[in-house]
This record gives structure tokens, C-alpha cells and sequence, in this order.
């Protein structure tokens, strides 16, 4: 949908008056732009959760079909009857049953055997190798997501565009795009406790850099307090999650809950990451219970908590989630798994064309599998990641952004409806 | 000669006085001024002050030694904490046993087998503010931080978590000063590179342990978590990591023109370099066994069944490259002139360089002896990286650092957390990495924080004399109009001094100014 810059501005600011935001930052946006101008609430979002520790693929999308599945996992393989069957072939575990009802109306895809063609089984080097976009390249300085920002500019001035839920900026937002580490929304800016004193700081701090001249200081300074102002006016504090929608306790669900404010906030998020980590289930991972669905069953609360609360607003959001590798497909003798090659991935979202799961399965066969014990790679996850980037943020330049490397329209798998 | 030199400067610098030039030598070969600094290497003579700093070994440091005795880290060798390490591993693995026999895994979190190194390595971090902030051997704990991140090594790399010290303490700091060749050949032979870059676990294609090695090779190569199924596995192929890298990074730069067959032939080279299992020590060992015997040829160089000698050779060839020599020096000069340095500087380092092969002392004084190091434009013209940012406040407002891990929680805040940088380039030195919005309103708290530290600064209660005093300690007189006025303004209504001075140098600290260096 495009209208026309002026109509964008004044109804935009009208929009955002009503939220208590500041129209000046929006104006200064669409100016920005060298493209018609999209409403904040029609611009797309891509959430990004990293499932740090490597998960096991084969016990989150469930291939009960297989039947060498069963034969490797005496002690850990999900139970044909209790998978939530979604083709016959593979299922959700169990603890992912909140999400059915995504499969069954089309807005949550699987995508399996993906992974990278990389063979590390180190955590440290495969995250970095997903988060840099540049598998087996180690000095790789910036992350795909950064180099994203950096090469399409043109919501380049928001200073949320790009944020990650964290203490530290991750591997794949650096660079030299802004973006933003955010701890905690309601903790964003000066840490002074009382208000009145907060807002004195800000102030003077404000205009210490506004004599500051130009340059990145200046920029950058004037970047955070324009944040701190709009997040002010938005009052995280008085949030409350929409229809009902019950996040559970925990990291995650804190975390997509200030996601699914920032973007109801129409503050121009485009990237949004978060970790989410405990998946190195080497010992006593559990099968239907246990140790990976407990975890599985957090992540599946919070992302359909994600989804409820968002509601409309989910049309223009995908939801992507990634580990950097998958787990062996034998279970060991801890009643664990250990480090394997391809996992599996979901995607959720309005744009996701879903109810589907994705990728060629290469099968758990001796001699279809990688080095005679993973799952092997049938996915790049660079082509995933690409077709998302271009198809959903509407990239232009996906070898800037994933240098050495040509994703290619003919490798996409269709994750984003046409 | 040297008086030749600081006259010819003396020429060539009109715009910078003699304070402006202590001051700038302060900012670049130090970690900032002190109280009072500014003035009393201004009166020594800035370039005789730069000559004492080039000459590390002969300044005295009891004040430093005295406090490095609190660093209990410090009194373990690579031995005790390889065997800390293992011990705390075996511990792991037997409660994870228990774990999966009983099903209960909630011991295994309480106990905490890891949490000694985890305490070890925030000790590590914190020992290194307080060396920067307190030596008197400012350019050596500077050049430190430049080879720590050069050569860097993450530390939460499986057996890294206990070989980081030793890398540190053996084998950065003894040779910050020395010869590159030396110091390129220490990272090399120390486990903890051989082990961030997985060259440890690089053999010849097809090549065997002998028979008694073969169960400690298969079973628990080096005692790490990292990948706790390959302990099974036995490595069987040559990894390019350390070959890549040493071209890439450590050496020839990116554009140094060298092949991927140039990788792999080095690879090759480097087949064997690796290191002990933990129970014996975790050192540095060549493994015969694992070495490519078979020719190789790279850099119109060849060679041929040599042992470890063809990678010392390689080393010692590669250290003075003049592509080595181009991309060393400059970063060097990114580090201390510009962060895009002018031609002028990194030629000068280049053809130091060359006529000394490599002396870094040597490289260091052609760039502070550059006319690119003295001009106007190169002065308060850096940021700060978070680590110069926060020691530099602590040596301002002369606070002592003590031994908790709090000011390096500080620096890890503003993002640089020490030795945690995974990607082995290392922490970036130019502006565009650090100044972003979150991390200046990081910056800005930081600077509070320190602020209500700071005693160093009397409590007058003349407002327009308390700033005065701050500019001249904190800044040396180069606070702007602008940044002065701003400060007053708030300072208005305040009436208790107490309160007025933490405010007055909270925002002086976290202001534009003081970010530039």
C-alpha cells in the first residue's frame, strides 16, 4: 500500500500522537526514504530467537514416520502417540502443542535438515558462523543482520530498528549499522530512580552532546535520547498483553512481550533478536517429558503468547527461529544427544506460508546421513535467511549481505508467500 | 639523535604547547593523565617522558607489585589450573552420571563444578584494570591490550578457560616490548592459540598416534566440554583455522595477497603443532606422529621434512613480510594516531621496521616521532574504547581499582568484556564500533557511577571554581565552552557541594569531551 508522503506524515503523527509518540521522528523517516512510504504498522518485522546450545531438531519436529528414528532412541524418541501429528510424517513435540493451531491455519512452517555447510561441531564457532553469515570464514568482523542495516538504509533512522534483548550486543547485529542492545525496555536510559532526577539527567546530558557538533557523537547521542524520549511517552511500564494473551514466567516470555510492545509501538523495529538458550541436552534429555520439554514447552507458550498478542499485527511479523547445529541422531549413553549437524528450524508469522514442512528430508538411513551419524544438511541456512531478508524486508542486495556467498530465488523454499 | 629529534619537533609542532603535548602523550602512550600528570611530564620534557616508556623494563612498578600479590590467579601456573580444571570436569561429568541415573538434575546446578574458573576469570579481567590503571608502565600495558587483541584468544573456548592466563602472563607480556618474530613464534607454540584455532587437533591426512598414545588420543583429547563426543573421535585431517588466520590477522592482512592453496600448504606445515592432554600440564607439545612429512611450497619457499622447524621458519619469514610490516604497523597507527591513519606515520613504522627486523620499540618511536603523531588535527580526535573510557576515568579522578570484579563488569557493560571476544580479530579500535546509542547511554551511567566515587576533587562550593577544577584535572583545560556552560546551568539549584560535585563530574565524565582521546 503506498500514499503519498504528506497524507503518510500527517496520518502517521496522527497515529502516533494517540500512542503518545513524538510525528517529528516520523517525519524525519519518510524524508529519510528514497522509496514511497509504508504506514509504521504496515512495515515489516522479523524476530529472530536463537536457540543457543544447539537443539535437537529430531525431537522438535518430530519424524515419526521414520521408523530408524525409533531404532536409535530406545530411551528418547517421542512416543508416536503422543507426537502432534502435522503430515503424517512428522510432528510437533508435544510440547509445542500450542502451536497447532499456527500449522492449522497456515501461518507456522518447519523447516528440517537445515543447517550449515560447515562441519564444526563446536557451539562457539558454529553460532558464529550462523551469526556472521559466513560459515567456515572466522574474522568475519560484522553479523548478517548488521550488514543487512548497512545496505539498506532506508529506515535507517530509527534507533530501534535493529535490536537485541540482552545485556551485549550479539554476533549478529554488530557492525557498523545502529543498533541497539536492550536489557530491559523499562530500564532503558540514565538509571537514576526517581523520575524527576531521571528526567533532569537526560536533559542535561542531552544538551551536553548537542553542543557536540556532528559526527557519530553527535548522531548517536541524539539517537539514544530520542529512544529514551519514545519509549517514555510509550510507558512500557504500563503495558498489558492484548486478548488475553499469558506469557509465561521466564526470560522468553518477558522478552517477546517487549518485543510485541515495541512493534505494536510503531517505533520503526525491523530486526529484533533474542537468545534463548539450555538446548546442550547431553545427559537425560527426556523424550515426551523431561528436560527438552520443559524447555520446548516455555518456547511454545511464549511464541503463541507472541502470536495472541499481537493478533493483527502479526500480518507483517515473521518469527524465525535458529541453532547452530542439530544434535547425533543415536541417542548416547546418557540418555543424551550430542553434537550433530542439520536441525530444524520453525517460522511463524502472516507472511509465513505455512502449514508446511520445508527443505528436502535426506532420511535417517546409515548412508543418507553426514559422516555416518547426523542428520545431514539438505538447507543452507543462508538460503532461508536470504529468502526471508528479500522476500519480507524486502532486501535488494543479498550478496552484500551474505559475502562469498550467491543465494539463489531457485534455492528459496517458499517460507514467504508470493 | 634524540635530541635531534625534539628539536625537529619542536619545529614542526607550533600549534601544540607543551602541556597540549603531554597531555596528547598522556591520552595515546597511557591510559590518561593522573592528577597533576599533565604538568609534571610537561616539565620533564614530553619526548624524554615518551623515551623512559619506550624503556619500560627500567621503570620502577612497586606499587603495581605490590597490589598484583591480591590476584590469587596469578600464583597458579598453566599446571595447577589445567589440573583445577580437569578435577572440576571429572566433577561435571560424575554429576551428570548421577544425573542421568537418578534423573535429577537439580544437584548438578547447585553444585557448580565450573563456577572456580568462572570466579578465576573475572579476577583475570579485573587484574587487567587494575594494571592499566595503575602502572607506571603505561605504554607496556598499552601494547599488551594491542597484542592481547592481535593475538586474541577467547576465553570461553573449552580448555582455553585455563590456558588464558598463562597466554597472558607468558606469553603477551614478556614480549609487548620485544621483537615481533619472537612474539609471532611465542602465540604460536602456546596451547592456548594452538587450541582457539584448532590446531591442536590438526594431523596429517591419514597419520596414527603410535600404539600407547592411540587410547589417550581416542578417549579424552583434551579434557574440554567444548565438544564432549569428539573426545571419542580421533582428528584425522588438517584444520586451516591457525593457517588462515595467521595470514589473515596475525601476519600478511587480508589483502596480502596469499591463495587458499597458500592455506592449505601452511596448514600442512603447521600438522603436529598441538598440545599436552591437561593431566600433563597442558603444554605446548609437536607431535611427530602428526606432522605432513611430504613437500610443501608457499611464498616461493620449500619444504621438506623438517619437523617443527618449518613452522618456526615460516614464522620468522612471514614476521618480515613487507605485507606483515604494512598491516602491523598500521594498526599500530590506527591505535595511537588516527583511526584512519595518514600515509606519513605507518611509513615511517614500516621503514623502522625494516632496519631493525621487527623491534617494536623501534616501530613505536618512528610513529611517536612522526610529524602525522603531533599535528593539531591528531589530538582528542579518538574515542575511547570502553577499557580506555573507564581506566581513563579511574586515572582522572584517582580512584584505586580494587580487587572485585566491578570495574571490569563496567567495561564489559559498555561491551568490551575482556578476553571475550569470540572472532579472533580481536576488539576493534575505531570509533564506528563503539558509538552507538545504547552504548553512549552505557557510557553515561558509567560515568555517574564513577562520579559518586570520586573524592580525588575537593567539594568547593564557588561553582564556577568547582568546574575550573574539573576541567583542569579531568580534562587538562580542554573542556568546551559549551560543555562548561551546560555543566553550570545544572549545577544552578544545588546546593549541597557533596552533591554538586558528583553531579559536576558525572556529567563531565560522561559529556563529549571526555570520550575523546
Amino acid at each position: 500500500m503506498t500514499i503519498s508522503r504528506r497524507v503518510f506524515v500527517k496520518s502517521g503523527g496522527l497515529a502516533l500522537v494517540s500512542l503518545g509518540l513524538d510525528p517529528l521522528f516520523l517525519a524525519r523517516a519518510a524524508f529519510a526514504s528514497g522509496r514511497p512510504a509504508v504506514r509504521p504498522s504496515d512495515r515489516p518485522t522479523l524476530v529472530c530467537l536463537f536457540q543457543r546450545g544447539a537443539v535437537d531438531g529430531l525431537n522438535m519436529i518430530v519424524p515419526h514416520g521414520e521408523p530408524a528414528y525409533y531404532q536409535e532412541r530406545p530411551r528418547i524418541a517421542v512416543p508416536a502417540d503422543s507426537v502432534v501429528d502435522l503430515d503424517g510424517h512428522f510432528g510437533l513435540h508435544p510440547s509445542l502443542a500450542p502451536l497447532k493451531e499456527l500449522w492449522d491455519n497456515k501461518s507456522l512452517a518447519a523447516i528440517h535438515a537445515i543447517g550449515s555447510p560447515d562441519a564444526t561441531r563446536s557451539h562457539f564457532d558454529a553460532q558464529d558462523y550462523m551469526e556472521t553469515g559466513t560459515p567456515g570464514v572466522k574474522s568475519t568482523g560484522d553479523g548478517w543482520a548488521n550488514r543487512y542495516c548497512q545496505h539498506d538504509r532506508e529506515h535507517a533512522d530509527t534507533p530501534f530498528r535493529a535490536v537485541a534483548f540482552g545485556p551485549q550486543l550479539p554476533r549478529i547485529l554488530a557492525g557498523s549499522a545502529p543498533s541497539l542492545a536492550i536489557d530491559d525496555l523499562q530500564a532503558f536510559g540514565l538509571r537514576v530512580p526517581q523520575e524527576a532526577a531521571r528526567d533532569r539527567l537526560t536533559r542535561a546530558f542531552e544538551e551536553l552532546y548537542d553542543g557536540a557538533g556532528t559526527g557519530l557523537l553527535a548522531s548517536s547521542s541524539r539517537e539514544g535520547f530520542e529512544a529514551v524520549q519514545m519509549l517514555k511517552r510509550a510507558d512500557p511500564t504500563q503495558y498489558r498483553p492484548a486478548n488475553g494473551a499469558d506469557y509465561p514466567p521466564g526470560r522468553l516470555g518477558k522478552t517477546l512481550l517487549q518485543i510485541a510492545q515495541l512493534i505494536k509501538a510503531d517505533v520503526g523495529l525491523e530486526i529484533a533478536f533474542a537468545d534463548c538458550g539450555g538446548w546442550d541436552t547431553h545427559v537425560n534429555q527426556g523424550s515426551s517429558d523431561g528436560q527438552l520439554a520443559a524447555r520446548l514447552r516455555e518456547l511454545g507458550l511464549a511464541l503463541a503468547a507472541f502470536n495472541r498478542d499481537l493478533g493483527d499485527r502479526m500480518r507483517n511479523v515473521v518469527v524465525l527461529t535458529m541453532s547452530e547445529f542439530g544434535r547425533t541422531i543415536r541417542e548416547n549413553g546418557n540418555s543424551g544427544t550430542d553434537h550433530g549437524h542439520a536441525t530444524a528450524m520453525l517460522a511463524l508469522g502472516g507472511p509465513v506460508n505455512g502449514g508446511r514442512v520445508l527443505g528436502r528430508w535426506p532420511g535417517l538411513a546409515l548412508e543418507q546421513r553426514f559422516e555416518g551419524r547426523d542428520v545431514a544438511v539438505t538447507t543452507d541456512f543462508r538460503d532461508l535467511f536470504g529468502e526471508i531478508l528479500a522476500r519480507h524486508l524486502g532486501a535488494t542486495d543479498l550478496g552484500t549481505v551474505f559475502p562469498g556467498y550467491t543465494p539463489s530465488a531457485a534455492r528459496f523454499l517458499g517460507v514467504v508467500r508470493g | 639523535m634524540h635530541l635531534f629529534l625534539v628539536l625537529a619537533l619542536a619545529a614542526q609542532m607550533p600549534a601544540l604547547t607543551p602541556r597540549d603535548s603531554a597531555f596528547h602523550a598522556l591520552n595515546r602512550l597511557a591510559y590518561g593523565a593522573r592528577p597533576g600528570e599533565v604538568d609534571s611530564v610537561a616539565r620533564f620534557g614530553v619526548m624524554k617522558w615518551i623515551e623512559r616508556q619506550l624503556d619500560a623494563d627500567h621503570v620502577s612498578d612497586s606499587h603495581l607489585a605490590q597490589r598484583e600479590r591480591e590476584f590469587k590467579i596469578l600464583s597458579y601456573d598453566r599446571g595447577d589450573l589445567a589440573g583445577r580444571y580437569r578435577d572440576a570436569t571429572r566433577e561435571r561429568q560424575r554429576l551428570q552420571r548421577e544425573a542421568a541415573a537418578t534423573g535429577d538434575s537439580t544437584r548438578i546446578r547447585d553444585a557448580h563444578p565450573m563456577q572456580e574458573f568462572r570466579e578465576l576469570g573475572g579476577e583475570l579481567q579485573q587484574l587487567a584494570i587494575v594494571r592499566a590503571a595503575l602502572s607506571e608502565r603505561q605504554l607496556h600495558e598499552i601494547m599488551v591490550d594491542f597484542w592481547t587483541n592481535h593475538f586474541n584468544v577467547f576465553v570461553g573456548k573449552g580448555a582455553d578457560r585455563f590456558l588464558l592466563p598463562s597466554y597472558i602472563e607468558e606469553t603477551i607480556r614478556p614480549r609487548a616490548l620485544g621483537r615481533f618474530d619472537e612474539l609471532l613464534i611465542a602465540t604460536a607454540e602456546s596451547p592456548a592459540m594452538m587450541f582457539y584455532l584448532d590446531n591442536a587437533q590438526s594431523v596429517a591426512p591419514g597419520s596414527t598416534p603410535p600404539r600407547p598414545l592411540r587410547s589417550l588420543f581416542a578417549r579424552r583429547r583434551f579434557g574440554m566440554n567444548e565438544m564432549p563426543e569428539d573426545r571419542r573421535r580421533r582428528p584425522t585431517g588438517i584444520n586451516e583455522n591457525y593457517a588462515r588466520e595467521l595470514l589473515e590477522l596475525h601476519t600478511l592482512g587480508v589483502d596480502g595477497g596469499y591463495t587458499q592453496q597458500d592455506i592449505i600448504e601452511v596448514a600442512r606445515i603447521f600438522t603436529g603443532w598441538s598440545i599436552e592432554p591437561p593431566d600433563r600440564g597442558a603444554g605446548f607439545v609437536f607431535r611427530d606422529w602428526a606432522h605432513d612429512r611430504g613437500t610443501k611450497r608457499v611464498f616461493g619457499l620449500t619444504f621438506d621434512d623438517d619437523g617443527k622447524d618449518e613452522g618456526i621458519r615460516l614464522l620468522k619469514f612471514l614476521a618480515n613480510q613487507h605485507a606483515t610490516m604494512h598491516h602491523v604497523s598500521a594498526k599500530l597507527c590506527a591505535r595511537f594516531v588516527a583511526d584512519e591513519p595518514p600515509d606519513g606515520c605507518i611509513d615511517a613504522a614500516v621503514a623502522a621496521w625494516q632496519k631493525t627486523h621487527g623491534d617494536i620499540r623501534a616501530v613505536l618511536r618512528a610513529i611517536f616521532t612522526s610529524p602525522d603523531f603531533w599535528t593539531p588535527q591528531a589530538t582528542r580526535s579518538k574515542v575511547k574504547t570502553p577499557l580506555e573510557f573507564v581506566v581513563s576515568a579511574l586515572r582522572a579522578t584517582a580512584i584505586e581499582p580494587d580487587d572485585t570484579p566491578r570495574f571490569a563488569q563496567l567495561v564489559a557493560r559498555l561491551g568490551e568484556p575482556l578476553y571475550q571476544q569470540p572472532a579472533p580479530t580481536g576488539y576493534a579500535e575505531t570509533e564506528a564500533h563503539w558509538v552507538n546509542s545504547g552504548a553512549l547511554l552505557a557510557r553515561m551511567n558509567a560515568a555517574m557511577a564513577i562520579a559518586k566515587d570520586c573524592s580525588s576533587i575537593p567539594a568547593i562550593e564557588d561553582h564556577a571554581q568547582l568546574v575550573e577544577t574539573i576541567d583542569r584535572q579531568l580534562l587538562a583545560g580542554s573542556m568546551s565552552a559549551h560543555t562548561k556552560s551546560v555543566i553550570l546551568e545544572q549545577l544552578a539549584d544545588v546546593t549541597d557541594p557533596m552533591q554538586a560535585r558528583a553531579l559536576a563530574v558525572g556529567l563531565a565524565l560522561g559529556g563529549p569531551d571526555f570520550q575523546k582521546q
